[in-house]
C-alpha cells in the first residue's frame, strides 16, 4: 500500500465517521431547505462505499466512492458528489502527495459539478464550500487550508438566499442555516487533513456546533 | 374519482414498461437493472446514437419514438421524476456508435442534471456526448427565472428531424446544431379542463369550477399562473396562438403545427381544435406545411390539449421532416 492509497483509505473511513457523528445536523438542516434525506443519503453513500472499498484494492477507494454515489445513491445532491470522487480517483492516478490529488481532483471535479449543474458561488449550493477549497488548494497546496476554507464557505452559504436547486424553492425561509451539500463537503476536506494527521479546523466546530 | 387501470404503487411502473416491451416486441428491448429501452434496428448509415428519456406519463413520449429513423435508446424514469444517471448512462453505452451519444432532454432541472451527470460520465469513458435542450412551452417564459421554458410537445418534432438527420450520417457537431436551431424556432402552450388523477392517489391533483381552464398547464398536474372561464374553440385557440406566435416572432418559413392530447382529449376534440387552428393560420397568412394531429406528449390523464408551431426556418428540414421512420408511436400517414 502506498501512502496515497493509505490517505485514500483513512479519508473514506474518517469521512463515514464524521457524517455518522453529524447525520442528524444534517438532516436537520436540510429539513429546512430541502426534503430531508440529504444526511441519509450521505451516510448511505459511503457505507456503500466503504462497503465496495473493503472487497477492492487500494488503489480503488476513491474509484469505490464514485461509483457507490453516482450508481447506488438517489437525489441529485449524491451522484453530484459522485461526480467529485471520481474526479479525485483520476488525478490520484497521477498524484505523488495527498495535496496533489485533492487539488487536482476537487478543481477538476468542480468543473464538472458547474458544468452539470451550473451553480455558481453564492447560489447556496455544494459550490459555496468546493470552490473556496479548490481555490486554498491552489493557493496554499495544503489540505489544512482547504479544510479551513471549506468549512468558512460552507458557513457563510448560511446568509444566503438560494437561487438553485431544491431549496430556491423556499426562498427567505432557509436562509440562517448553511446549505447540507455545502456541509457535507467541509466534511468531506476536514477527513482529507484528518487523514494527513491535523486537526478539525476551528470553523468546522462553528458549523457542526452552530445548531 | 375515475378508476385507473393499474396495478399497486408497490409494484411500481414495472407491469407498464414489461407491457410496452411486449407489445411492441418487434421494435424494442427493455433491459431491467438499470431500466432502459433499446431499438432493435437503426439505419448503417447512423454515426451518432440518439438517446432521449425522462419521467414517465407522458406516454408514447419517449419510448414509442424508438427505431429506425427516430431514437436510439430511452431511459424512462419514474412517473414525472427524472431517470437516474445510471439509466440514461447505461442506456448511452449500450447504443453509443463512433460518432458519440446525443441527449436530447426536455428542460427541466433534473432531467438537465441527471443527463448531466450521465454525459460526464460517457466522457470519462471515451464517448463523446452531445446535448440538446427542448424548452418550448411559452406559459413558463419569464426574465425573473433562470430555468427557462419548460420542454413540452415540441420534443416530438425535435426527435423526429434529428433522427432523420443522423440516419444521413450527420456527426455530433451537426446534429447539436440542428436541435439547437429547431428548440430556438418552436414553442408551444396547452390548456386543460380537467386536472390529471394521481396514479399514488387516485386523486385529481387540482380542482378546476365548472366551466374553468387552466390556461399554460404544465405536464405534470402542476397548476398554470391562469384560471379563465371557457367561451369557445375559436377564441380559445386564438388566444393560444396569439401567445405562441409573440414569443417565436415572424415565420421565416412555413409552420410545422402539432395539435397534441395531454390524456383523455378525444381524437374528435383534437380535430375539431386542429380545425381552429388551421383557420386562424389561414387568417394570420400562415402557410401550414405540415402538421400532426394526436396524443403524443401525455400528461396521464388530463383533459386538455397543447398546440406547438415549429418555424420551418430551413427547407431542408422539410425533407428531414417527411423522411421515413418505423415506431411503436410513428405513423407514416403522421407526415
Amino acid at each position: 500500500m502506498t501512502d496515497l492509497d493509505a490517505f485514500a483509505r483513512a479519508s473514506l473511513d474518517g469521512y463515514l465517521a464524521l457524517v455518522r457523528e453529524h447525520e442528524s445536523t444534517l438532516t436537520a438542516l436540510d429539513e429546512q431547505s430541502g426534503d430531508g434525506d440529504f444526511g441519509h443519503n450521505l451516510s448511505h453513500g459511503l457505507e456503500r462505499a466503504a462497503s465496495r472499498a473493503a472487497g477492492a484494492p487500494d488503489s480503488e477507494v476513491w474509484r469505490s466512492l464514485a461509483t457507490a454515489f453516482l450508481d447506488e445513491v438517489g437525489g441529485t445532491s449524491g451522484p453530484l458528489f459522485g461526480l467529485l470522487f471520481q474526479a479525485i480517483a483520476r488525478a490520484a492516478d497521477h498524484a505523488s502527495t495527498p495535496a496533489e490529488a485533492i487539488g487536482n481532483g476537487s478543481r477538476d471535479g468542480l468543473a464538472a459539478v458547474q458544468r452539470v449543474g451550473e451553480a455558481q458561488v453564492g447560489d447556496r449550493t455544494l459550490v459555496d464550500a468546493l470552490q473556496p477549497a479548490v481555490d486554498a488548494l491552489a493557493a496554499e497546496g495544503d489540505l489544512d487550508s482547504a479544510a479551513d476554507a471549506a468549512c468558512r464557505g460552507a458557513a457563510d452559504s448560511a446568509r444566503l438566499r438560494a437561487r438553485m436547486g431544491r431549496a430556491s424553492y423556499v426562498g427567505e425561509r432557509a436562509v440562517g442555516h448553511p446549505d447540507p451539500g455545502a456541509v457535507g463537503i467541509a466534511m468531506l476536506f476536514v477527513a482529507c487533513a484528518q487523514a494527513t494527521g491535523s486537526e478539525p479546523p476551528g470553523a468546522f466546530g462553528e458549523l457542526t456546533g452552530s445548531r | 374519482m375515475p378508476q385507473l387501470f393499474l396495478p399497486p404503487d408497490s409494484e411500481g411502473l414495472a407491469p407498464a414498461l414489461r407491457g410496452f416491451a411486449r407489445a411492441h416486441e418487434a421494435h424494442v428491448v427493455l433491459s431491467e437493472d438499470p431500466v432502459y429501452f433499446t431499438a432493435r434496428d437503426r439505419s448503417p448509415v447512423r454515426r451518432v446514437a440518439l438517446v432521449s428519456g425522462g419521467g414517465s406519463g407522458h406516454e408514447p413520449l419517449h419510448a414509442g419514438f424508438l427505431g429506425p429513423g427516430l431514437l436510439d435508446a430511452v431511459a424512462p424514469g419514474e412517473v414525472f421524476a427524472s431517470p437516474h444517471n445510471r439509466q440514461v448512462y447505461e442506456a448511452s453505452r449500450a447504443v453509443a456508435l463512433d460518432g458519440g451519444v446525443l441527449h436530447i432532454v426536455k428542460n427541466y432541472t433534473g432531467d438537465k442534471i441527471n443527463f448531466g451527470i450521465a454525459a460526464e460520465r460517457l466522457r470519462a469513458d471515451g464517448i463523446r456526448v452531445g446535448r440538446v435542450l427542448v424548452h418550448d412551452d411559452v406559459a413558463t417564459e419569464s426574465d425573473e427565472t433562470a430555468t427557462g421554458r419548460r420542454g413540452t410537445g415540441a420534443t416530438v418534432l425535435v426527435e423526429k428531424i434529428l433522427g432523420a438527420a443522423a440516419d444521413r450520417g450527420a456527426d455530433l457537431d451537426e446534429l447539436v446544431a440542428l436541435g439547437d436551431a429547431l428548440a430556438a424556432r418552436v414553442r408551444s402552450v396547452a390548456v386543460a379542463s380537467e386536472s390529471l388523477t394521481s396514479v399514488h392517489t387516485g386523486e385529481r391533483i387540482f380542482e378546476l369550477a365548472d366551466g374553468d381552464l387552466e390556461y399554460g398547464v404544465g405536464i405534470h398536474g402542476e397548476r398554470a399562473a391562469t384560471t379563465m372561464p371557457y367561451t369557445d374553440l375559436r377564441t380559445l385557440v386564438a388566444r393560444m396562438l396569439d401567445d405562441v406566435m409573440a414569443s417565436l416572432g415572424s415565420l421565416s418559413g412555413d409552420a410545422l403545427v402539432l395539435v397534441n392530447g395531454l390524456g383523455s382529449a378525444s381524437p374528435l376534440e383534437l380535430y375539431a381544435v386542429f380545425d381552429a387552428l388551421a383557420r386562424q393560420l389561414d387568417d394570420r397568412g400562415i402557410a401550414i406545411g405540415a402538421s400532426l394531429v394526436g396524443t403524443l406528449v401525455s400528461a396521464l390523464d388530463m383533459h386538455g390539449f397543447s398546440i406547438t408551431v415549429l418555424d420551418v426556418a430551413d427547407p431542408a428540414w422539410w425533407e428531414l421532416w417527411r423522411a421515413g421512420a418505423d415506431a411503436p408511436a410513428w405513423k407514416e400517414t403522421n407526415r
